[in-house]
Parts: structure tokens; sequence; C-alpha cells
């Protein structure tokens, strides 16, 4: 099938952002019950996200005062679509890509550079303080996320010689970039979970705001933008798995089998440290980011640069 | 829609709990009931429970967040919670449910109560909550400024209620907006009751001012609901093991470390430490010492918390804390405990537990290590009975007839602490205190309590450390600073 034809390309993204964001609400809300020592019910696991969503599309929406009606509706919409952008790039089973372009990696940090404008906008368009200030938030710290999100992609593009991430997928044959670069994929997954500003990350979203960007937002208009977040989280599992973990390859199983499984595996572990490590402190993230991360992550480039030499 | 509605009718409910006078423990058990989610935002909730007695100055931010639900809505009200009976000078109770007609009202801790409500709400046998206020038609802009709304230019004044930011230097010497905000009584990150007036600059405070304190408004409110540190006041006038005492004060330390954990995003761990709380019995001395141990190490929550919100000697003995001792003082290196010269802990080999760095980490090591010592101590005390009469250490610090209790000291330190913090440090400061509304406005009755002894802690005067002031609070905007119109 031609997967970059308009029709099977959205089912295929559409179907797995919505899957994987399924995935992600059942596994977050195991995580939450075995750190918290309840009872792991599986009925009510599976049964939750779809009542959650029932619930929050029988709620009323409800408005402020003076809002920006337009930038509130677009805020999830350009998530999504960011989300949905990234995972197109990427090769879901040998030959199932709806754009492995030649600049596949570079396509992906361009889309989640775009998360900060959706973030900020959510923030903003409600016209009221608390998300107001979480938008800023997140303004602040897009960047501290980016810098190390785009050099540990590059370290991961030197050995491929390729900027695709079929490429890349294809360059990890007998050796996965997580062996190879040990430095990305932890790089990558907390520059990842601070673009879906997850877990500890969660900061303009976080509790001491009451709720950040999305505390005015009610009904259809909150599980939108849960929605956009979980398909940011599952975007950035994806790519995880397909430049670190060797995509679609693996012995016995089928490679789209395979490709769901290392997706899985990825929000598991960023769901399990949403729930363990508190939410870090804006300032001292900046600070980490810049003296750590991304000094890291150059340590990483110069490595796999030097390695492919 | 059938479907859709059935499902829904399933899903967790999500609740947001107002909390009246007594109601403090009853709202917080909503955190442990299976089927139930606290949620942050009024905007996110189907039923508001109000739990406790309402004052009269809870009653205008009650209606406000009720309004803010956005429906199905459904009201509830548990009115005995802790012991309070309805009837109790609950004037701004009776003015809600004047208001409100169809507040349903249930025994405190109902779930299956509640859970029916919510069914009926969803499946349409239950017709929506109404609003309980009128929109407002403001007066028109009036005062200086060419837009006639009072301030200065295209800043300041109060145009349709809502106050503009003013200029104001912050710490860089730059002249930057500054917005007034009044944040409380109901915000969910800080001590049920707190109100505080701030100027935001970016989400910085300036200027922090505490607000009237909602428990005690009208001289007709008697704050009498019982406090989380019930058990500790009653040993004025009646016998207590020391073991009950400990056990006490270890399930109070536990429940505050539950309430810090949920503020720092940790709200599954909470969930945990809160069940702990809940079921505590010496037998838990080991669990409580291994979270003890496992909280002072964890990498994530020093990070959130050291260098946070110091408070040092100088800030305690302005404010009259280091009389009081309590974690808060002991945290900063103030070695002062009420049990090191109680005869009944002679025998125990009690000594105080101490930080030195006086911050939102050592606050958090100190109540962690406090309550691990407290359910070793009652291990030790086996049936050793206190008399009564004596100063007490509480939770927060010695009791001592006719002498002020320590949240009021405690909420005297903010001002000059919060000043200049980013807002997430602030929220993490505030949390650290384990500031009680209620126990500060018991306070101003202090004098007509019964005093079995006499003699302070010290010797101490009470000057020094009565921040709130009484009278008709002002109302304000609830957790949320807006109100659809």
């Amino acid at each position: 099938m031609n997967w970059s034809a308009p029709l099977p390309g959205v089912v295929l993204v559409g179907t797995v952002l919505v899957a994987g964001a399924y995935v992600a609400s059942v596994l977050d809300a195991g995580a939450a019950r075995l750190v918290a020592g309840r009872p792991l019910r599986v009925g009510e696991l599976v049964a939750g996200p779809w009542r959650e969503a029932a619930l929050l599309a029988r709620i009323r929406r409800s408005t402020t005062e003076r809002p920006d009606a337009q930038t509130w509706a677009l805020a999830p919409a350009l998530l999504a679509a960011m989300a949905g952008v990234a995972v197109a790039t990427v090769p879901l089973a040998p030959g199932v890509a709806v754009a492995d372009v030649d600049d596949g990696i570079v396509l992906f940090g361009a889309a989640m550079a775009v998360v900060m404008v959706g973030a900020f906008l959510h923030g903003w368009s409600s016209n009221s303080v608390f998300p107001l200030v979480g938008g800023y938030r997140f303004v602040a710290l897009a960047l501290s996320y980016e810098m190390p999100l785009a050099l540990v992609l590059i370290a991961a593009a030197l050995p491929a010689q390729s900027l695709s991430v079929g490429a890349i997928v294809e360059s990890q044959q007998g050796l996965w970039n997580v062996v190879r670069q040990p430095l990305g994929l932890p790089l990558f997954l907390v520059a990842g979970m601070g673009l879906a500003f997850w877990g500890p990350l969660g900061m303009s979203d976080g509790a001491d705001l009451a709720g950040g960007t999305g505390v005015e937002a009610s009904g259809p208009d909150r599980l939108a933008w849960a929605l956009a977040r979980h398909f940011v989280l599952v975007a950035v599992a994806v790519m995880g798995a397909a430049v670190f973990l060797g995509g679609w390859q693996g012995p016995g199983l089928p490679g789209a089998l395979w490709m769901a499984i290392k997706t899985l595996v990825l929000l598991a572990v960023v769901v399990g440290v949403g729930h363990r490590v508190a939410r870090i402190r804006l300032e001292r993230f900046v600070v980490v980011a810049w003296a750590v991360l991304i000094p890291l992550a150059l340590v990483d480039v110069f490595a796999s640069g030097a390695l492919a030499l | 829609m059938g479907l859709l509605s059935a499902a829904a009718g399933r899903a967790e409910v999500p609740v947001f709990p107002v909390v009246g006078v007594g109601g403090r423990q009853a709202a917080e058990a909503l955190w442990l009931m299976p089927g139930i989610r606290v949620v942050d935002s009024p905007r996110a909730a189907v039923l508001l429970v109000v739990v406790g007695r309402l004052t009269r100055a809870l009653l205008h931010p009650t209606m406000l967040v009720h309004d803010q639900l956005p429906g199905p809505r459904a009201t509830l009200w548990w009115p005995g919670a802790g012991g309070a009976t309805p009837d109790d000078g609950a004037q701004g109770t009776e003015d809600l449910l004047a208001a409100l007609p169809d507040v349903v009202t249930t025994v405190p801790g109902d779930t299956a109560g509640l859970l029916a409500v919510f069914a009926d709400l969803l499946s349409g046998r239950r017709p929506s909550g109404r609003p309980a206020l009128v929109d407002v038609e403001y007066p028109r802009w009036r005062g200086v400024g060419p837009h006639g709304h009072g301030g200065e230019g295209m800043m300041g004044g109060v145009p349709f209620g809502r106050p503009l930011a003013e200029m104001a230097d912050d710490p860089d010497g730059l002249m930057l907006d500054q917005l007034p905000l009044r944040v409380g009584p109901f915000f969910p990150a800080w001590p049920p009751g707190l109100i505080l007036d701030v100027g935001l600059q970016g989400d910085v405070l300036r200027g922090v001012a505490v607000g009237d304190n909602p428990y005690r408004s009208w001289p007709g409110d008697e704050p009498v609901g019982p406090l989380d540190t019930a058990l500790f006041l009653a040993t004025r006038t009646m016998a207590t093991t020391v073991a009950a005492l400990e056990v006490a004060r270890a399930r109070h330390h536990l429940r505050w470390l539950s309430r810090t954990l949920r503020g720092h995003g940790l709200a599954a761990r909470a969930q945990r430490v809160g069940a702990l709380a809940q079921s505590l019995s010496v037998d838990d001395r080991p669990v409580v010492e291994a979270l003890a141990r496992r909280l002072g190490r964890d990498a994530g929550l020093a990070a959130a918390t050291s260098g946070v919100g110091i408070v040092d000697r100088a800030a305690l003995e302005r404010v009259g804390i280091d009389r009081y001792g309590g974690p808060v003082a002991r945290a900063a290196g103030l070695g002062i405990d009420a049990r090191t010269h109680d005869p009944a802990y002679a025998d125990l080999g009690f000594a105080p537990v101490i930080h030195h760095e006086g911050d939102a980490r050592a606050r958090l090591r100190q109540r962690a290590a406090e309550a691990a010592q407290a359910l070793s101590l009652a291990e030790r005390a086996g049936e050793i009975v206190r008399p009564p009469g004596r100063p007490v250490e509480g939770p927060r610090g010695v009791l001592a007839p006719r002498e002020p209790l320590p949240s009021s000291a405690l909420l005297a330190l903010l001002p000059d602490l919060l000043d200049g913090l980013e807002w997430g440090d602030a929220v993490t400061t505030v949390a650290s205190l384990d500031l009680d509304l209620e126990e500060a406005a018991l306070d101003q009755s202090v004098a007509t309590w019964p005093a079995r002894t006499s003699g302070g802690p010290t010797g101490a005067s009470t000057t020094g450390a009565a921040p709130t002031s009484t009278g008709p609070a002002p109302t304000g905007p609830a957790p949320t600073s807006r109100v659809t119109p």
C-alpha cells in the first residue's frame, strides 16, 4: 500500500497516535496504582481512559472573560498536528512510513519546536493568571529541551550518514544506538518528557499552578488538551524507539510488532519516572540543562563523530 | 448519547473540595477514596464537596468556586465532618443552603452517596446545579487616566472589578509590571483558608500580605471544630498515654508528608503515605523508618526543596517561634522540644532530632525523621501515662496554656519569607511550614480556654505572635482568578 497517499497516511498516523495515547493512559493509571500500593484492577485500568474521555465529552465547555477563543481552540490542534508530523517521519515497519523524507530528524526537530507555540497559546488564550504563568514557563524551558534533543538526533544520524529516520533505523542493524551511543537515549527521553510537559518536567501544567495552562479548560477542551499532550509523548516514544532501539528490527516477530513493543517500553519508562520523580524547579532545570545536559549531548555528538570516522 | 453517558457515569468522579471549619481531615480522606479523583481546578470538577461548616467569610468564595464548575454539577455538604454539628454557629452554611437549595447533605466519607449523586447527575435524573451568584454589571470605568479606569495611563486601577498591573521595581533594578492578585482561600496547593495578597512580577512574588483568616470572620463564628492537633490540646485537661500522643504525632507528620508529596507532583506516592497515615499503629515503625530514609535520599525531592524558603534563627526570633520549638525551628538548628524536660519521657532516652539548613528540604527530613522517632518512642513508652496540664510538644511546637498556638507565629513568617520567590518555590515554602488556619483562628480565643497550670513553655510573653486580625473579611476571588460572566 502507498502509505504516503493522503488517506492511508492520515489513518495510519491517527491510529498510532490514538492507540499510543490510550496505551499511555492505561500505563499511567497502572503505574499510579502500583506506586500508590493500590490493587491493580485490570478491568478498570482498561476501561478507565474511555470512561474518562466520555465524562469529559459530557461536561460542558466553559469560557472566561474575554478569552482568545481562536487560539484556545488552535492550541491542542497544533500540538496534535505536530505530533502527527513527527510520527509521519518514522518507518513503523519495513517500507511502512508516511513520509520517510531525506531530512526526517530535522522535520521532527522542527515539529517539536512548534510544540512550544501550542503550549504558550494554551496558557495565553484563557486570559487568566495561572495559565499565563504556565505558558511562560514552557517558553522559558523550551530551548533547554530542544538543544539536547537536536544534538542527540544529530549524533544518531552520524553513523547512518543520513538525516532520514529510515536510514538511521537501517544503520542500527547488529548494533542499536542505545548501546553505540549510551548518552543518546537518556538525554532524548529527558528532552521528550519536557516537550510533553510530563512528570517532573510538567512545570507548565504543574500542581503548584493548580494545573497551569489547563486551569480554565473544561469538558471537551480539557479532553483535547490531554489527548494532544499524550500524542506528543507518543511521538517522542515512537521516534526514540526508531532512532535508539533499532526501530522495526528484531528477530522472529514482525517489524511492526517490534516497533510497538519498543515504543511501549519507552512509554512505560517515561510514565514510571513521572510517578517517581518530583517536579523539578524551573531555575534548577535550566542550569542543569545548560551546564550538564547540553555538554553531554555535545560529547555524544563528538564521540559519535569520531567513531563514524 | 446513551452509551456515552453510561461510560461517563462509571468514570472516576472529579471532585473539588471546599474545606470549612472542622473539615480538613475529611477533605483529605477524599484523596484515598476509590472511585473519586480530587481535582485542582473547579473547571475540572463535577461535584463540589463542602466539608465542615462555612463561616460567613467563606460563603462568597464558595459560591464563586461553585459557579466555576462547568456542569453538569452538584454540591454535597458533609456537615458533621470531624464532629462539628450542623447548627454550630454555621451562618455561612445556612446562607449557602439558602442560595443553593439543591445541596445534598450526606455523612462525611459517604462514598456511596457521593457516587449515587454523580450517577443521577450523569443520567439526567438530577438537574445540574443552578448558579449561586448573579452576573454583576460593574459600574463604568471612572477616575483618572485617559480611559477613566482609576489608574495612570494604561496601568493600574480596577476596571470592571479587576485590578490592573502597576509598575514596580524588580529585584534587578528594572521597572516592571506588577499584578496585584489575591489567592485563596481554596487554592489547592495551599492549606485551606490561607489567603495571600501578592504582587506578581511574572511569576515572582513581590509584597506578600496575609489576608484575614476566613475561619474566624465574625464574632459569632466560633471555630471550635476539632483541630488536627486535638489530642495534644486535650492534654491540658486529660491524662493520655505517651504512646497515643506519639502515634498521633507520627500520623500528623505523615499526613503532612502526603500533602507535600502531592504538591511536588507525586500524587501516587502521596496516596501511599496517606493510606499509611490513616491506618498507622506502633507496628508500622520499620515502614516509617524506611520511608524517612528513602525521602531523605530522594534526589528529585532534594532538588525541589534544598535552598528553598530558608528560615534562619533571626526570622524565628522575629516572629517568636524560637519559643515554640516545633519542626520548623528544629530544622533550623534550634533544639527546643518540650519533651526534653517532660517527666513522662524521662525514661525513654529522648533527644530532639535537629537539622541545620533551615530550608524546605531540612523541614521535610525533619518531619520524616520525627515521625519515625515518634513511633520508636511509642514502642518504648508502653503504658506510660502522661498527667494533664503540663505544656506538651505538639506537632507544630509547644502547646501551653494561655500561650498562642504555633500556627499564628508560623503564619507571621510568610510575608518576609515569600517576598522575591518564584511562584513554585513560594508554594513549596508555604507547604513546608505546615500551617493550619483553623489553629490560627482558634488562637484568638485562647484566653477563654481553661488553663490547668500556670507558666508558659519558657515563661515568655504572648507578644509578637498574633499576625491575623479579626473582623469581617473582604471576600475575594477563589482559587482561579476568573469568573464566567
